[in-house]
């Protein structure tokens, strides 16, 4: 493994429910790795707190009531930090027993400090492709005035014309029909696919360190979405360019991404190269890992017109976490040796092959 | 042989659009969502209708259940033609054949209780007693596999999951016996939907249902289907056994569709299927004069062929016909 450009150790970050009186713990002591010029897929149901762990590596949870603590380290050829360093000053937790019981943060001050560093990494070293690519572009400005915006902000494309051609060239790069006539449409006029597509080009248009796609596929149809994959695959060959790629969608993680990580109720449950971890038949992984990938209706399962096998019951509620394993309660695996740990303790994530960890006792002794 | 539940022949229903504000009295355009449709639906079977978004597969639902009044065609339901009943009697009918919605948050009133919400479906379709709702609401509860603890929670409570099981139950606590599930596992994470699927199929065996399938998620489809219908532009372009369609599809947009299957490419990875790549893949447009073939534009076998005139010829437009045991399709080159 390379160096790694990401290092997530020990993110935290919860909001609270004025109405229950309780945090949400959507991320709760994620710990990830990405390597340079690798991807890093990460799977899990909705709920498990994907998406926010992007969101606060992006530094876009710093207003409201979100709390983070932990350390992002991020080391590019240009920038190298932790971009939560000192934010901890705002934030006063109080912990009992490991367990986080109050919080107290100063919300002007965190965020202006955020938004200072930030303001420079974001869209810069940093860009996201979001899930709505219709909702995330400015329904006002045209989609090649958008990315031209970016450009001139963030890279040495500084004068108009310098900046038009640049996402002239980027839109072309991903393969929209006639760029020069999409320069000038607005978001409304393009197709979900192609807008997705100019959004591709917007965010690789300042040429950052590390692209984080959060669920660049969803929604899309079947045809679009496979060619959209096609172009992440493409220009991931083409430009080495280091991606977190958030995604339900198994077979798409599978199909880009180099190492894996299964997330269950906040928390990282599994990571380790994606051949193994994403492999039908090896039983040495996390039990949820096992359920997840048999719950998808395969080749194999179609054939035989057998059921699809469910996880039992419901993800994880977030505001109640149980004080052992959090998949305790729809785990199909629990052993008499183990039940009582599985009950009592929460399991750490642990090495259980070369480079690839669990957070299962069943590979604990 | 069990019998035809369900019978729709040659459905059309157009939406129109005037002009603009300014044009009032104008030329209105036509949008042909549904055009020309025929299929049957067997008892305790399930028909899988696929296609891209905006194809018409949810106005085929709403227009089989009379939601939308159908420009012309027939729509027979249990031997009766039910194209042109009036507002009592296909009050009588959603006793029998029902819809499970696709967006539920849309479909359940947030003002009501779980409990209200399967009691105001039942006492609608039938006279019962307090005592006998609330046995069949447990009832209810045992067979989509709903805590009854939920009963007193609102909508906005539930997982989605559970608000999936909520619609099953109010479908099934009037007693229909064909229900039109739209999208019944978009939105729901795999494990959950596994255990909708799983329970649909349950549901099947159990009461002998009927299912019009209406999905865009191909591998659902072809795992609960007993037959698919392959949906483009308003029209069903081919028609077969599940099995068929997926493995011997003979139009060459199926091919595309099942062979853009994210997992099936991971697993040839190098040898990208050619009928992927080729064709121009341009935007789904319904207001391009439809003459001829509708998938010519984008077919890879018309482009292969250097741009046939049959194919796009106003009078030779392909209609559905058998080429092997119950597996029809509408291609002038089928594969």
């Amino acid at each position: 493994m390379t160096a790694p450009l990401l290092k997530i150790e020990d993110l935290r970050t919860y909001f609270y429910s004025k109405s229950k009186q309780a945090f949400i713990r959507s991320v709760d002591n994620v710990n990830l790795e990405i390597g340079k010029g690798e991807t890093l897929g990460v799977v899990g149901e909705s709920g498990s707190g994907k998406s926010i762990t992007a969101l606060s590596v992006m530094g876009l949870l710093s207003a409201g009531p979100g709390v983070i603590t932990g350390k992002i380290g991020f080391k590019s050829d240009r920038v190298q930090k932790n971009l939560l360093q000192d934010l901890d000053d705002f934030v006063k937790l109080t912990m009992k027993d490991g367990k986080v019981m109050a919080v107290q943060k100063d919300e002007d001050g965190w965020q202006e400090r955020s938004e200072h560093r930030m303001s420079k990494v974001r869209g810069k070293e940093i860009s996201m492709i979001f899930q709505n690519p219709k909702q995330s572009m400015n329904p006002f400005m045209t989609v090649g005035r958008q990315i031209a915006e970016a450009v001139q902000l963030h890279t040495e494309y500084k004068s108009e014309q310098a900046a038009k051609e640049r996402a002239l060239d980027w839109l072309d790069r991903v393969k929209i029909d006639t760029p020069r006539l999409r320069f000038d449409n607005h978001p409304f006029g393009l197709s979900g696919g192609m807008c997705q597509r100019a959004m591709i080009a917007m965010a690789l248009s300042c040429e950052p360190s590390l692209l984080i796609a959060d669920e660049p596929t969803t929604g899309l149809d079947a045809t679009i979405q496979s060619k959209i994959v096609d172009l992440l695959a493409e220009l991931k060959a083409d430009l080495g360019i280091t991606t977190m790629l958030i995604s339900h969608d198994i077979s798409i993680i599978s199909r880009l991404s180099d190492t894996v990580a299964v997330m269950y109720g906040g928390t990282v449950v599994e990571t380790g190269p994606a051949k193994s971890i994403l492999a039908k038949k090896d039983d040495q992984k996390h039990p949820y890992t096992s359920a997840l990938l048999t719950s998808i209706p395969s080749a194999e399962n179609i054939r035989g017109k057998g059921y699809l096998q469910a996880i039992e019951g419901d993800v994880l509620d977030t505001i109640n976490i149980p004080a052992g394993c959090r998949f305790y309660g729809r785990c199909n695996r629990v052993t008499d040796r183990i039940r009582e740990r599985c009950e009592r303790q929460e399991p750490d994530l642990r090495e259980i092959a070369p480079g690839h960890k669990a957070r299962c006792w069943l590979y604990f002794d | 042989m069990s019998k035809t539940i369900l019978e729709v022949i040659d459905l059309k229903k157009h939406f129109f659009q005037r002009k603009g504000l300014f044009s009032l009295g104008g030329q209105q355009r036509s949008i042909p969502a549904v055009d020309g449709v025929s299929f049957y639906l067997k008892e305790n079977e399930t028909v899988g209708l696929v296609g891209e978004s905006g194809c018409g597969k949810t106005t085929i639902g709403r227009t089989i259940l009379r939601l939308e009044k159908p420009t012309s065609g027939r729509i027979i339901f249990d031997g009766t033609d039910i194209t042109a009943l009036d507002t009592d009697e296909l009050r009588k009918l959603r006793g029998k054949m029902q819809m499970i919605f696709q967006d539920l948050d849309a479909a359940l009133n947030p003002r009501m209780r779980i409990r209200e919400i399967l009691n105001e479906a039942i006492t609608v379709h039938h006279k019962l007693t307090g005592a006998e709702v609330d046995k069949r609401i447990a009832e209810l509860l045992e067979q989509v596999n709903l805590k009854k603890s939920k009963l007193s929670n609102f909508p906005h409570e539930l997982s989605g999951g559970e608000k999936r099981r909520v619609g099953v139950a109010r479908v099934l606590s009037v007693g229909a016996q064909f229900l039109v599930a739209d999208e019944p596992t978009s939105a729901l994470d795999v494990s959950i939907q596994a255990q909708v699927v799983n329970l649909l199929r349950d549901l099947q065996k159990q009461l002998g249902l009927s299912f019009l399938f209406i999905s865009h998620d191909l591998r659902v489809v072809e795992l609960v289907s007993h037959k698919v219908a392959v949906m483009y532009l308003g029209k069903i372009v081919e028609m077969g056994m599940s099995g068929r369609i997926a493995n011997k599809a003979s139009h060459p947009y199926t091919h595309i569709l099942w062979s853009s299957l994210v997992e099936k490419q991971s697993r040839e990875v190098g040898k990208k299927a050619k009928s992927v790549q080729a064709g121009k893949w341009g935007v789904f447009d319904f207001e391009r004069p439809l003459e001829g073939c509708r998938f010519a534009p984008r077919c890879p076998v018309y482009e292969a062929k250097g741009g046939p005139d049959i194919c796009t010829n106003a009078a030779s437009e392909p209609v559905l016909r058998e080429i092997e045991g119950g597996h029809q399709v509408a291609c002038h080159f089928p594969l």
